[in-house]
């Protein structure tokens, strides 16, 4: 009785409200006596800086209706004849309530201000509060660049990639290691894709940080479980990076200043109101400090990094708009020696979406990424180029067709093309040389792809997506390919002949179904249970001895022995959140089957390599795991608790004895990490002053420890037998940060913000590695490195104008 | 002042902050595999096979590795043709050939043990491979900073400069032979330690001798190999060995013979991982640790793993005399207060052929 009460005291404030409030709706439209179909659109950007705000919620709770903005921060609603409350919602800025009458077509375009810090309101929602119950993803996460910015900087910057490693089921080789591992899948088993391009090496200062600037960046999604189908070519995981479009309609900048690096944005309208433009660039002066120094190995060393974007977009018109994006990096680093290596990075993408009528949604892009890197060696004797790289390029497109809001078809399909160079060696003094010029011979390949995807909900509790990709590679000439006698293992010993195929002829080509399906099941509003099945087709591997990605690498494609990675993936999750979506959980389990991962012969010599198929050896891979996670949204305390307990193993049974590894048994693969914990915190202090805080600790990755030593030639050896038998010690390391945010009087540089940070608090010496020498004068003996062994303090400043 | 903002901008900076230092692992006992070390080369002479056992890895207290003594070593040619190796009495686990022993060019050979315990093991046969000649020698001065440390090390670096033969796949081992030097002492400063019949604190200079002619083997430590990948049918210049300045070698002459040896691809292959593990800085980009296995077996028990490789070549020796002025950078003299013919290895006489 007493609800009752309530709820009819509320009414009736409520229709005094808007009986009071009627004079100010705004009518919007023109009147020619429409009364369904009444197409509502608008943009939202934020009030200072005229960016969009993207995956901000628009919502009627008259019709209980909730859009999310999309990448150009534009909504759209199909309304009848009738008066509405419209709520702007997005994080970090003031909530709008803003009452309409729709009587035509029209558009409404929204300012948001970003809200002071209020202690009660800080909220790290990715986008929509119960995203992780209602949608039938799986293992799709979402962070906004605001909550990437909560996380302790890594050198004074945000870090996109080595966020990510903080979720669960993510993971890094090591401190110095630029590669994810998702779910037990090697680092090439990631797609990380800039605006649609994917990148082939996005670090700096050889894998100690990501070479995005975070400032460029909208949003990051990774996706782990189940892939959509438009996703194809990697095994793993997809790491989906868009960037951030400027202002239409007034020009802004920022300028950022840390003890490592300095970098610079700007951006605005390039034509008033139709066309904006970001640019951004970020460099480091590392090479000038190292310069001043005495210390000969440091004064004789340099490390060079910048990276460079720029974003160009363009509405057409209300329903069509073009983008274009260019990225690029470059690195080169000496340490000590006259041995320079460089890397870069350079892509352009172009996307095109447009909306046709209310159903019919289209994107397609086309995008030319180039990676090349160089050993340059100046030593006096036999000076060299070592280069190499690759070219990719390609386009893809897909429709979406809405049969209703809650019953959408997706078809498309992709193309791609791959050139690579291995290697080639130029003599940098032709006359003298005495060496000859070398050329690996480049590889040509092509990716298609063709995709299928339905999404839809029975009712409020079910909810299915299921769909299929289909995958072909063609590997063509020119290429000279050996063949090899066949009861004997792959070597240059039993190379028996060699076949030619001229200019785009056909070598091999590999094809494959790859199903992808997930249902979800809702057990009430805010919790529910959800299934995924998963396959997935990799037609390029990242050929590599060391334990992580390096410079060095070489990128491969399938070929007649070296056969595409097939990953089937199952994964079960339950998901809850608690006390109105403060509190977010889940546990997510999942199984892995990896065919055809390499492994490589003892002491493999990759470089310059014209048969690399002499030095691998085909591998099986399995991995399983559970991953538990909390995560606060909410309140002066925010943050998350993940713990993962997975295995990544490999298996190495051949028809040969000696490329048998560790007997045929099964054994961890190089970042096997069984226990890996991450709590993360931000803890508002005041209105303008915030501590964070990450922990991570994690079980010791898998090493080869030797089992005796010997002596040969003068030097006394370690003897390794059995593979990845033992571990390093246990990982864990604690960083800590704190912001301050000036606010100053100007109008321009107010948005001043110190950010105070150390890596490696308690100077935990995590080893990268261990390895074992014998130096002249000691005896043999373990040596362990440890890539942050002391507490990292850095310092920056940003401001934005 | 300043040194107090270098010393922040050190701290401040990037590379300092990755540290290498020892770190004990509990390791388990190694076991003792037979070990065999053998370069047999086309030079005739008494050239050795060594025997030793592993053991547990780390220092000496951990495990000392052990010549293998009393075996039976035999060298076979696929001519049936058989030489017994005899061990060195000074010189345990070492065995010799008789004098004279030479491989010859396109013969293969294999070695055969018998280990007191009555083990038999063999190794694969190696064939020789014919060798081109240096057709000249020449050096090159390096510097090597030491972190650390204000003094660098330096030293000289053998160069060789070789035609390639074009129609077959090359592999090349160098190897330092024996050096010889003129070796500059201080008779004059000569100051003995004081003792109750000479207590005198104060130099008491011998009348000779100034200066002696010094032999050594320099160490043999650093792996020199190459593979003609990248030189095929080309004339040449590879590095080919590094003789330190440890400032006394390079004060007036130096002479050094440089042995150029052909060997198989897959004795190369070992030496390779031999190499790659000697050089392995723990660096992000290091390969992961190999199993470097050799070409012996134990011919009951195929699984026993033999460490080492014999390895069968042709040899091709060049001899350099390296003058002081040759150097473009030199440590700082060392000087031995006393008469040179003291010092290990040192004699008045030039040797017989020393012939700057």
């Amino acid at each position: 009785m007493k609800k009752l009460l309530f709820t009819c005291l509320a009414f009736l404030i409520l229709q005094g409200v808007a009986a009071q409030d009627q004079i100010k709706r705004t009518v919007i439209g023109r009147d020619i006596g429409q009364l369904k179909d009444i197409r509502i659109a608008g943009r939202i950007i934020d009030e200072i800086t005229g960016e969009a705000l993207v995956g901000a919620t628009v919502s009627i709770p008259e019709i209980n209706q909730t859009k999310i903005t999309d990448n150009n921060g534009e909504f759209e609603f199909i309304l009848d004849r009738a008066e509405y409350t419209l709520e702007f919602r997005y994080v970090g800025y003031e909530s709008i309530t803003y009452p309409i009458v729709a009587v035509g077509d029209g558009r409404i375009s929204m300012r948001m201000i970003q809200e002071d810090f209020q202690l009660e309101d800080v909220v790290i929602f990715g986008r929509d509060p119960e995203k992780n119950i209602r949608s039938t993803d799986m293992g799709a996460i979402t962070m906004s660049m605001n909550t990437i910015r909560e996380l302790p900087p890594f050198l004074g910057e945000v870090d996109i990639i080595r966020s990510m490693a903080t979720l669960p089921g993510v993971s890094q080789v090591g401190e110095a290691a630029a590669g994810l591992n998702v779910r037990g899948g090697g680092a090439d088993q990631n797609l990380i894709q800039f605006a649609g391009a994917p990148i082939y090496n996005p670090t700096h200062l050889f894998g100690l940080f990501t070479s995005f600037n975070a400032d460029i960046v909208n949003d990051v999604t990774l996706y782990k479980s189940v892939i959509p189908p438009r996703f194809g070519g990697r095994g793993s995981s997809i790491l989906d990076i868009l960037p951030k479009a400027g202002s239409i309609d007034r020009w802004g900048g920022d300028l950022m200043l840390s003890n490592y690096s300095g970098k610079i944005g700007i951006n605005g309208p390039l034509v008033k109101d139709k066309v904006s433009i970001r640019g951004g660039f970020r460099g480091s002066y590392i090479n000038w400090f190292l310069n001043s120094l005495s210390n000969p190995d440091l004064k004789n060393s340099q490390a060079n990094f910048y990276d460079g974007n720029l974003v160009i977009s363009a509405p057409i018109s209300e329903n069509q708009e073009f983008t274009y994006s260019y990225y690029t990096s470059y690195d080169d680093f000496a340490f000590a020696s006259d041995t320079t290596i460089s890397w870069k990075n350079n892509s352009h993408s172009l996307g095109w979406k447009g909306h046709f009528g209310e159903k019919v949604g289209i994107q397609a892009l086309g995008y030319l990424t180039e990676y090349d890197y160089s050993i340059f060696n100046r030593s006096g004797i036999n000076d060299f180029d070592l280069n190499s790289g690759i070219v990719d390029y390609g386009a893809k497109i897909f429709a979406t067709y809405s049969l209703s809001p809650a019953n959408t078809i997706t078809i498309g399909g992709d193309f791609k093309d791959l050139t690579i160079q291995p290697g080639e060696l130029v003599p940098t003094n032709q006359q003298e040389s005495g060496i000859l010029p070398q050329k690996v011979q480049e590889e040509y390949g092509r990716e298609m792809g063709a995709h299928f995807q339905h999404e839809f909900e029975i009712g409020e509790k079910f909810g299915m997506s299921y769909g299929l990709r289909y995958d072909l590679f063609q590997y063509f000439g020119p290429r000279t390919v050996r063949q090899y006698a066949e009861n004997q293992p792959i070597s240059d010993g039993s190379a028996i002949g060699e076949t030619t195929y001229g200019d785009g002829e056909k070598i091999i080509s590999y094809d494959g179904l790859g199903p992808r399906a997930s249902i979800r099941y809702s057990l009430s509003k805010y919790s529910s249970i959800k299934a995924g099945y998963n396959k997935m087709y990799q037609f390029i591997h990242l050929i590599s001895n060391t334990a992580t990605i390096a410079p060095t690498d070489i990128w491969k494609l399938s070929d007649e022995f070296l056969k595409p990675q097939i990953v089937d993936q199952y994964s079960l999750g339950f998901y809850n959140n608690f006390k109105g979506n403060i509190f977010e959980t889940s546990i997510e389990v999942y199984y892995k089957d990896i065919q055809n991962v390499v492994e490589y012969k003892d002491g493999a010599n990759l470089i310059l390599q014209n048969h690399v198929e002499t030095e691998l050896v085909p591998a099986q891979g399995r991995a399983y795991g559970v991953e538990l996670y909390v995560k606060k949204n909410l309140g002066r305390l925010t943050g998350w608790v993940s713990y993962t307990y997975s295995r990544s193993l490999r298996q190495v049974i051949t028809a040969f004895e000696e490329e048998i590894i560790n007997d045929g048994e099964w054994f961890a693969s190089n970042f096997d990490k069984p226990h890996d914990v991450t709590l993360i915190g931000n803890y508002k202090l005041s209105t303008n002053t915030s501590v964070s805080a990450t922990f991570g600790y994690s079980t010791g990755r898998p090493v080869t420890f030797p089992e005796a030593k010997f002596d040969y030639a003068g030097n006394s050896l370690a003897y390794f037998n059995r593979r990845n038998e033992q571990r390093l010690p246990d990982f864990h390391r604690l960083d800590l940060a704190v912001n301050f945010k000036l606010k100053g009087q100007g109008r321009f540089f107010e948005d001043g913000d110190w950010t105070f940070s150390i890596l490696n608090v308690y100077a935990r010496k995590n080893p990268f590695s261990l390895f074992f020498v014998d130096e002249a004068g000691a005896p043999p003996q373990a040596l362990r490195l440890a890539v942050l062994g002391v507490p990292l303090p850095s310092l920056s400043y940003s401001i934005k104008f | 002042m300043p040194t107090m903002f270098k010393r922040l901008i050190y701290i401040l900076l990037l590379l300092p902050m990755a540290c290498i230092d020892p770190y004990e692992v509990g390791l388990d006992t190694g076991e003792q595999l037979l070990t065999v070390e053998a370069v047999l080369t086309s030079v005739p002479g008494r050239q050795e096979v060594r025997l030793t056992r592993s053991d547990t890895y780390g220092s000496v207290f951990e495990g000392l590795i052990r010549p293998v003594r009393g075996a039976t070593v035999v060298v076979r040619d696929d001519l049936g043709e058989v030489v017994f190796l005899e061990e060195n009495s000074e010189d345990r686990g070492s065995y010799l050939t008789p004098p004279g022993f030479a491989t010859r060019p396109g013969r293969s050979y294999t070695l055969q043990i018998q280990t007191p315990e009555g083990k038999v093991y063999s190794s694969f046969p190696e064939t020789v491979n014919p060798v081109p000649d240096i057709n000249s020698l020449s050096i090159e001065t390096i510097t090597i900073p030491v972190e650390g440390e204000e003094n660098v090390r330096s030293g000289i670096q053998l160069i060789v400069d070789i035609q390639d033969p074009a129609e077959e796949n090359n592999f090349y081992l160098w190897k330092h032979g024996p050096s010889v030097y003129i070796l500059e002492t201080r008779p004059d400063i000569f100051t003995p330690r004081p003792s109750d019949t000479n207590p005198s604190r104060d130099p008491q200079p011998k009348d000779c001798c100034i200066a002696c002619f010094r032999t050594e083997q320099v160490d043999n430590s650093g792996i020199y190999i190459s593979n003609d990948d990248n030189f095929n049918g080309l004339n040449t210049r590879l590095v080919a060995g590094f003789v330190e300045d440890d400032g006394l070698r390079f004060v007036n002459t130096y002479r050094i013979d440089l042995r150029q040896i052909s060997i198989s691809q897959e004795a190369y292959r070992f030496l390779r991982l031999v190499k790659q593990q000697t050089e392995i800085s723990g660096s992000v980009f290091d390969p992961p640790p190999a199993n470097i296995r050799g070409n012996m077996i134990n011919l009951e028990d195929p699984e026993e793993v033999v460490l080492g490789y014999f390895i069968a070549g042709a040899e091709t020796v060049r001899r350099i005399y390296v003058d002081k002025s040759q150097l473009t950078f030199a440590q700082p003299r060392s000087i031995i207060p006393d008469d040179c013919r003291v010092v290990e290895g040192a004699q008045l006489d030039p040797p017989a052929d020393w012939n700057p």
